[in-house]
């Protein structure tokens, strides 16, 4: 039976069982279309109910004494103790601040208190406030009373801002001042026959401008994202421990069908039916927004349409990001050895998630920098960017889709790894404390590729920041000088460690032995030629997906601060570091951990992907992929991490020598203004050859080592 | 390899299963490791039932995990129907059929539905599988109950589900770990019967137990399991010779007395 034949008897298999559960429907199906339109309901009844609150809403306001009441009272223009106050317009008559203050208040009602026998004290004004006996307190003094050009009133407004009726009476009150004060303003200078220009020589009004994902913009993204994770959530736990609890893992498992095609199978399952939840979320969501009228509300306001169009692309988006959730939950949850436990596993890992994602969440934080490569973050803020209708760069994208893509590939591989082992078939609680203990490690030839793939994933957002980081720095060189630092401590020392404490073997990890001499000679010829096709490679690149200015202007800086270093430490930290560093992780440790479980290309494949990836340029990725390739194949076909060493020393070198010291190398024809242009034939063809014969030459060499 | 090359095989009069000094420990917190199967070595033809005997925590459990694929030896070897269990465990899952009281259905899936889904993970060519099902589900007497879910089942259809189940792919070697564990006359009914017709038609079964008088009346060999070392081993006419006592019984506590130190050791 073939591989696509098995997994899909399992998917169709556990799907049905899945669907004909009852939990799964409430959960996926009952829960997004009816919840969600109660809930908008339930919150537009409670937003009415509220401003119906404020209309009857009393004001207890505190003054000095009658005196200061009935001014108090005269300003408000009201008779009585109950003042019905600042209905009608708000707002400069000069035009200034917000165009917004142009709508109409809700009413609101005051009551006025005051000393009636002896004037009350400043101290007593502020006790009335904190015992809430009054909400707003004021206090007047006058300066020329009576004087109509020169007459100054002062007013002293204290109120609790934590109490919402206090600070709402306290800027309608400074609305009422700031009202009078302009209309005596404008009858003063009208009596001295000045323009109201004197004394306003800026007006400025400011308008508003929302669209209709801006509120939606900020919520739905990360509802749609907890959505898709409390979808994945029961098919996990149902299709893993569930399956434990039930007694049908063991079934399974003397089936003569591999650990990873059943959890290739059942996560197919919880994905499918994660995209099944997201995308009822999202149509519920959309309809009610839609149907139930509430874009005006939930749009800040605006007319603007619901972007419908964004919809179907912001569901595909959730596909890797669906596939992402499922597999961390699968391979939470196998580690459960009943339903209840997997629900206590689950609950962390979903606070864990709900960090990042509450940091996108926030409306400062941006597409961009750490945020590109943030599990779950990018996700929210790129389907955020999608509503609110901003044009996302194609880099951007490949950025989420790539690093999500790369985490779920490595949880399925934890999945698979732990969904096969015995200590998850027969429930044996030690096992799995005694699998991460180094006494009980058995030594091993190589990493697992659960452990490279994971170690990995864990890298690639770290690596990146400490990137980030370093490109913030001032001096230039020190961004090359802390990458070839720290690139020995992440790239070597951690999968080092790693090892060491799992006992698995360094030489044969780091595949440490000497190679026969025909790959180091192939391996020169590939790293020399190597250089004519990489450049070719790129200037076809170039054509098709070409680099922005702005990037090649970056590049000009680092190239100009590397002209400055000496050549020496410039080979050193550009060639020789990162050969020696990036060939002991990527082709030594993570093909090492690869080759395991996958085969000759798809390892080779999926390290040069990796490897890509991990120069966190877009622009670039398919070059280094394919250098990737050629490294792999090299370390491949000689069990020997040497030849891809000397390839990679010799490619960078050379790459590096020949940018920055082009015009001395006249025969290479190449001229500082076009370092895109071809090469002299007399140098492509042989330089083509050479790499040609080189890979001949190690394609056809034996692997001595079986 | 086929249903019908198995038996060619397995008519050749070679070994089915070979356990070949099998030693499976597991991790122990104080780091020496636990013994659960020590040494074991033994042979089973086609047409036979072997029945490994043991108290609780003898080892009969992890060896025949170990004879299905499910665990992976800590050194030596199990080879059945040819296919050595470290190097093909998935060839050697095709050839076994493997039962236990533990074995769970699907809740939620018909026998049927159980049946087609199993008989398709086996390999079974899909022209195959439901002529297959429809023969197992007549022959177990299943079709009262065929299109029932699951959940619905009592225990003795859903033993019954389990055991077409473990033969949907035909397989010329049974695993039975305890399979009688728990139920109650009837149900304990099919199940023996059950076995007795798949001996006879050829197949080479393995069971473990520790109802001695079941294993009597059952096995072909018994081989005597304790602190994962087999103490003997033979058919019971063998035994009684060798032990002098007449009933399994006292034979097998005869055979362990021979080590009392280690009897007053455990717990």
């Amino acid at each position: 039976m073939s591989f696509q034949h098995r997994i899909r008897t399992i998917y169709v298999k556990e799907l049905i069982d899945i669907l004909r559960d009852r939990r799964t429907l409430i959960a996926m199906i009952v829960v997004p279309i009816v919840l969600y339109p109660l809930l908008m309901l339930g919150s537009v009844q409670v937003v009415s109910l509220q401003s119906q609150d404020l209309q009857t809403e009393v004001v207890t306001l505190v003054t000095t004494n009658k005196q200061q009441m009935n001014i108090i009272k005269q300003w408000l223009q009201v008779d009585g103790q109950i003042a019905k106050w600042l209905r009608g317009r708000v707002g400069s008559s000069l035009g200034n601040g917000e165009a917004q203050e142009a709508q109409e208040d809700t009413p609101f009602e005051a009551r006025v208190i005051f000393g009636e026998e002896n004037d009350l004290t400043e101290d007593q004004i502020r006790h009335a406030i904190q015992s809430r006996e009054a909400q707003l307190g004021v206090v007047l003094s006058v300066d020329n009373l009576n004087d109509h050009m020169t007459e100054q009133w002062r007013a002293t407004l204290y109120a609790d801002p934590e109490d919402i009726r206090g600070a709402v009476a306290a800027r309608r009150f400074s609305r009422v001042l700031h009202r009078r004060d302009e209309r005596l303003r404008l009858d003063r200078l009208d009596e001295l026959g000045l323009s109201p220009a004197v004394v306003a020589p800026i007006v400025w009004r400011q308008e508003r401008i929302t669209t209709a994902g801006s509120i939606l913009g900020l919520i739905l993204p990360l509802i749609l994202v907890l959505m898709t994770i409390t979808g994945a959530i029961y098919p996990a736990i149902d299709l893993t421990a569930g399956e434990r609890e039930r007694g049908t893992l063991e079934t399974l498992m003397v089936c003569p069908v591999a650990p990873i095609d059943l959890v290739v199978g059942k996560f197919m399952v919880v994905t499918t039916i994660a995209i099944m939840g997201a995308a009822l979320n999202l149509g519920s969501v959309s309809a009610t927004v839609y149907f139930g009228g509430f874009e005006a509300v939930i749009g800040g306001g605006s007319q603007d349409q619901f972007p419908l169009a964004s919809l179907p692309l912001i569901l595909l988006f959730l596909i890797p990001f669906a596939v992402l959730m499922s597999a961390i939950m699968m391979a939470v949850c196998c580690f459960a050895r009943t339903f209840k436990e997997a629900q206590n596993y689950v609950t962390p890992v979903i606070l864990a998630v709900l960090i990042p994602g509450g940091i996108a969440a926030l409306p400062t934080t941006r597409l961009e920098g750490v945020m590109l490569v943030m599990p779950v973050g990018n996700m929210v803020l790129l389907t955020r960017e999608m509503l609110v209708g901003g044009s996302v760069g194609f880099g951007n994208i490949a950025w989420v889709l790539l690093s999500t893509t790369l985490y779920a590939a490595s949880a399925v591989a934890v999945a698979a790894k732990i969904f096969g082992s015995e200590a998850v078939v027969f429930s044996d609680s030690a096992s799995l404390k005694n699998s991460l203990s180094r006494k009980l490690s058995r030594p091993t030839s190589r990493p697992t590729t659960s452990m490279a793939m994971l170690l990995a994933s864990i890298l690639f957002p770290i690596w990146f920041y400490v990137q980030s980081a370093l490109q913030g720095a001032e001096d230039i060189s020190a961004v090359f000088m802390g990458t070839a630092q720290l690139m020995p401590i992440f790239l070597v020392a951690v999968p080092a460690g790693l090892c060491w404490y799992f006992k698995i073997n360094l030489r044969k990890t780091f595949a440490l032995k000497t190679p026969a001499l025909r790959f180091l000679a192939a391996a020169s010829m590939v790293g020399i030629g190597g250089c004519v096709i990489v450049h070719e490679f790129s200037i076809l690149q170039q054509r098709i997906m070409p680099i922005p200015e702005a990037i090649l202007a970056t590049d000009e800086r680092l190239g100009a601060a590397l002209a400055a270093m000496s050549p020496w430490m410039v080979l050193l930290v550009l060639a020789i570091v990162p050969a020696f560093c990036e060939e002991l992780f990527f082709r030594g440790f993570l093909l090492g951990g690869l080759r395991g479980s996958l085969g000759k290309w798809t390892s080779i494949a999926v390290t040069a992907l990796i490897f890509s990836a991990f120069h966190y340029f877009v622009y670039r990725l398919p070059v280094t992929a394919f250098l990737g390739v050629v490294l792999a194949f090299f370390c491949w076909q000689s069990r020997s991490i040497w030849p891809s060493v000397l390839i990679h020393v010799l490619h960078n070198g050379l790459t590096v020598g020949i940018g920055l010291w082009h015009d001395k190398i006249p025969w290479l024809h190449l001229s500082s203004s076009e370092v895109t242009a071809h090469y002299p034939l007399s140098v492509a063809i042989p330089g083509a050859l050479l790499f040609v014969t080189g890979i001949w030459l190690a394609a056809s060499g034996r692997r001595t080592e079986t | 390899m086929s249903g019908k090359d198995r038996y060619n095989a397995a008519q050749t009069g070679m070994d089915m299963v070979v356990a070949d000094n099998l030693v499976k420990v597991f991790p122990s917190p104080d780091g020496r490791g636990k013994r659960a199967v020590d040494g074991l070595s033994f042979r089973v033809g086609p047409g036979k039932i072997y029945g490994l005997l043991g108290p609780n925590g003898a080892g009969k459990t992890t060896t025949l995990r170990l004879m299905s694929g499910l665990m992976s030896p800590s050194s030596g070897r199990a080879i059945l129907a040819g296919h050595d269990v470290s190097q093909e465990p998935q060839e050697v899952k095709q050839v076994i059929g493997f039962l236990t009281s533990n074995t769970g259905i699907y809740l939620r899936l018909s026998p049927r539905e159980l049946l087609f889904y199993f008989a398709r993970l086996h390999g079974l060519a899909e022209d195959k599988v439901a002529s297959r099902v429809a023969y197992l589900i007549d022959w177990l007497d299943i079709t009262d109950f065929a299109d029932l879910r699951g959940g619905a089942l009592s225990t003795g259809q859903k033993q019954k589900t389990s055991i077409a189940r473990a033969l949907v792919g035909d397989p010329p070697i049974l695993i039975m770990d305890e399979p009688t564990l728990g139920l109650d006359v009837l149900s304990n009914r099919v199940i023996l019967d059950f076995i007795k017709r798949e001996r006879d038609e050829g197949k080479t079964i393995i069971l473990s137990t520790h109802y001695l008088d079941e294993a009597e009346t059952m096995c072909d060999v018994i081989g005597l399991l304790h602190d994962g070392k087999l103490v003997a081993e033979g058919t019971l006419e063998e035994l009684r010779t060798f032990s002098g006592e007449q009933r399994l019984s006292n034979i097998f506590l005869k055979v362990i007395h021979a080590d009392v130190p280690r009897l007053e050791k455990r717990p």
